[in-house]
């Protein structure tokens, strides 16, 4: 899938701590304006490949291009279209919540007003804005999640990473972040997206690629993953997702 | 650029939204400080008690009662033999001085006088002093009538006691021919000053190298991490901590150190800036020394422990507290980064030395700030 509409392409990554081999020769690509799904058991290497597409950790092995630039390479470069919402919630708590997005906007290039501007308006999305004085600290999981997502929005960013963006929040705020999500897309944005939702990823996502144990074990759409298991494509995402990666559980 | 100081800035405004932070690094060294001023600013340097049992009861035993009650400082208080006996023997009091039956008249005539000195242990540090001075104060009165004895002597018999007293005034001898006269309270000041320079010293240390446990929690909670994905460099990042360090305890020894002047009155103005200015070059120190501890610290519990080690340690043997004279503990003193500080922030303080001659201190600051940054840059991880 070598053609312009390739906005990410990882070929062969590799990436292993100590003993364990966190990710293995993986290989796939997103294009412009898709939704793409990783999906995965515990431990299966997602948000390690996230941490590598998102230049802040060094692959084994392997290559990713973002924008027709190396991320190993050019990560300068990389960085000035990436916005990236991390799995745990990286945020100083101290600082209200208008405070943070400034900080990181103005760490992702904007100017002063702007960065204000751009706070403002990304703390509305979230319906957090009449709370944006507030301390982080002061906050509960759920409106923490929804500030940890728009901080990585700062810069409108041409690619996304979200890495299981909803835990903790709320079917309101929720639906609400689909909506955004959707609608970011439909302005031009691609985005990778990883969640333990199943109906989530269903609905969101263009194409999913499934990892298990490292490896990219599934690529497809959702009716193609379902095609997969069942002809008529009458089961549901998770049956998929058990089917493939097993009942068992994982670390 | 400009984003390393946008950091520092940020970091300023968490470390004035952390209550518990201040509270360390400002509150406590403030009360230090209070107490402190209690225990020698002020108050005269020195103030003790002599208890008396006069059983002369004479003029010249009186003359000597006034004499002592009149060294500043000193009281006099007096006692029959029986309570004074009972108080020393109840450790009430530590000396008792008995000026003997006939005294006046004994000394009036040229006869050798002793008083003695009642005790208990060996009479107190106090009692020593008391005793030094009801020793000098009843000379005083010896030489006094020597004096006049000569004077009558050497104007023949049958001259009127007034001119005798003229002749001895035009001698000199109508007060002591040495005195010692109390200036400022020189003493307690130097105390200060040591003081002054020992808290300030220690507690920036403190609190900068604590700064490595906020670093170590940014590295577990990711917001370094989340800062590699925006465009700032890890060189920014670096400069951006380092900066954020050092405005950090330079306000705080802004703060403490205004405190210091404008309560104990113990600097003019040109010293103060003076010794803002200098710690200016210690908070790049500890701070580039704060930054080499986070890059060995991969817990928050190790870098809090390495900071408490590293303050206590540097602050115990650098004299802080209990400064070293001689000796192997003032040799293992200048290798601590306390002592040139202090050596420093003392010198300029008491006045007896400019910024401008610290350039030895202020060298090896500088020295230890590069080599530290060098360290700390080699040692720094986002992750
Ligand atoms: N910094 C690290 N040091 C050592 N091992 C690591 C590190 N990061 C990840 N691992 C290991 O790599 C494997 C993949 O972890 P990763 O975090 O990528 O999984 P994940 O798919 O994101 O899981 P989850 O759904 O639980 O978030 C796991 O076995 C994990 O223990
Ligand atoms: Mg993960």
């Amino acid at each position: 899938m070598t053609t312009d509409k390739v906005f990410l392409s990882a070929s062969g990554l590799s990436k292993s701590f100590d003993s364990v081999q966190a990710v293995n020769d993986i290989s796939f690509s997103i294009e412009r304006q898709e939704i793409f799904g990783l999906l995965g058991p515990n431990g299966a290497g997602k948000t390690t490949t996230i941490r590598m597409l998102s230049t802040v950790l060094e692959p084994d092995a392997g290559d990713v291009e973002i924008g027709s630039r190396s991320a190993l390479r050019e990560a300068g470069e990389v960085r000035k279209i990436i916005g990236v919402c991390p799995q745990e919630i990286a945020l100083y708590e101290e600082l209200s919540a208008i405070d943070n997005l400034v900080f990181f906007g103005r760490m992702a290039g904007l100017g002063g007003k702007e960065a204000k501007e751009a706070a403002r308006a990304n703390l509305e999305l979230v319906g957090l804005l009449e709370r944006g004085r507030d301390a982080v600290r002061k906050f509960s999981g759920g409106m923490k999640r929804r500030v940890n997502i728009v901080v990585a929005l700062m810069s409108r960013p041409q690619l996304l990473f979200l890495d299981e963006p909803t835990v903790g929040i709320d079917p309101q705020s929720r639906n609400h972040i689909f909506d955004t999500v959707l609608g970011l897309r439909d302005e031009g944005m691609t985005v990778l997206y990883t969640t333990h939702y199943m109906e989530e990823a269903d609905r969101l996502c263009d194409r999913i690629g499934i990892i298990d144990g490292g490896s990219m074990i599934a690529l497809g759409s959702p009716d193609e993953l379902k095609a997969s298991l069942d002809q008529d494509g009458d089961v549901t995402l998770e049956e998929v997702f058990l089917n493939m990666t097993g009942r068992s559980l994982r670390d | 650029m400009l984003l390393p100081l946008f950091i520092a800035f940020t970091e300023l405004k968490r470390y004035l939204a952390d209550r518990v932070a201040l509270a360390f690094s400002l509150a406590l060294p403030i009360v230090m400080f209070a107490l402190m001023y209690g225990a020698f600013g002020g108050e005269p340097s020195f103030s003790a008690t002599a208890n008396f049992v006069d059983l002369d009861n004479g003029p010249l035993s009186r003359e000597l009662l006034d004499r002592v009650g009149a060294v500043e400082g000193m009281d006099v208080r007096l006692y029959d033999s029986n309570e004074a006996d009972q108080a020393l023997g109840r450790s009430r009091i530590l000396t008792a001085f008995v000026i003997p039956a006939g005294f006046s008249r004994d000394l009036e005539s040229g006869k050798p006088v002793s008083i003695s000195m009642r005790r208990r242990g060996h009479g107190g540090g106090e009692g020593q002093i008391a005793a030094a001075i009801v020793a000098a104060s009843a000379q005083e009165i010896a030489g006094g009538l020597q004096t006049r004895a000569s004077a009558a002597a050497a104007l023949g018999g049958g001259v009127s006691m007034e001119r005798i007293e003229a002749a001895v005034e035009k001698l000199g001898g109508g007060g002591p021919p040495v005195v010692v006269v109390e200036r400022g309270g020189e003493e307690s000041g130097n105390v200060l000053f040591g003081m002054v320079a020992g808290v300030l010293t220690m507690f920036l240390m403190f609190a900068v190298t604590l700064n490595a446990q906020s670093m170590v929690i940014e590295r577990l909670n990711g917001t370094l991490e989340r800062l590699m994905t925006t465009r700032l460099s890890v060189n920014q990042l670096f400069a951006g901590k380092f900066l954020a360090a050092t405005a950090r305890a330079a306000l705080q020894a802004l703060i403490l150190l205004s405190l210091a002047v404008a309560v104990m009155r113990i600097a003019g103005p040109i010293e103060f800036i003076q010794a803002v200015v200098f710690s200016l070059l210690f908070a790049a120190a500890v701070s580039s020394i704060g930054l080499v501890l986070a890059g060995f610290a991969r817990t928050r519990d190790q870098a809090t422990w390495g900071a408490v080690f590293l303050t206590m340690g540097m602050t115990i043997f650098s004299g802080a507290f209990v400064p070293f004279e001689s000796g192997p503990m003032e040799v293992i003193s200048r290798f601590t980064l306390n002592r040139p500080a202090m050596d420093a922030l003392h010198s300029i303080l008491s006045g007896s030395g400019g910024l401008a001659d610290q350039w030895l201190q202020a060298a090896i600051l500088a020295a230890v700030t590069l080599v530290g940054l060098a360290a700390a840059r080699a040692l720094f991880r986002t992750t």
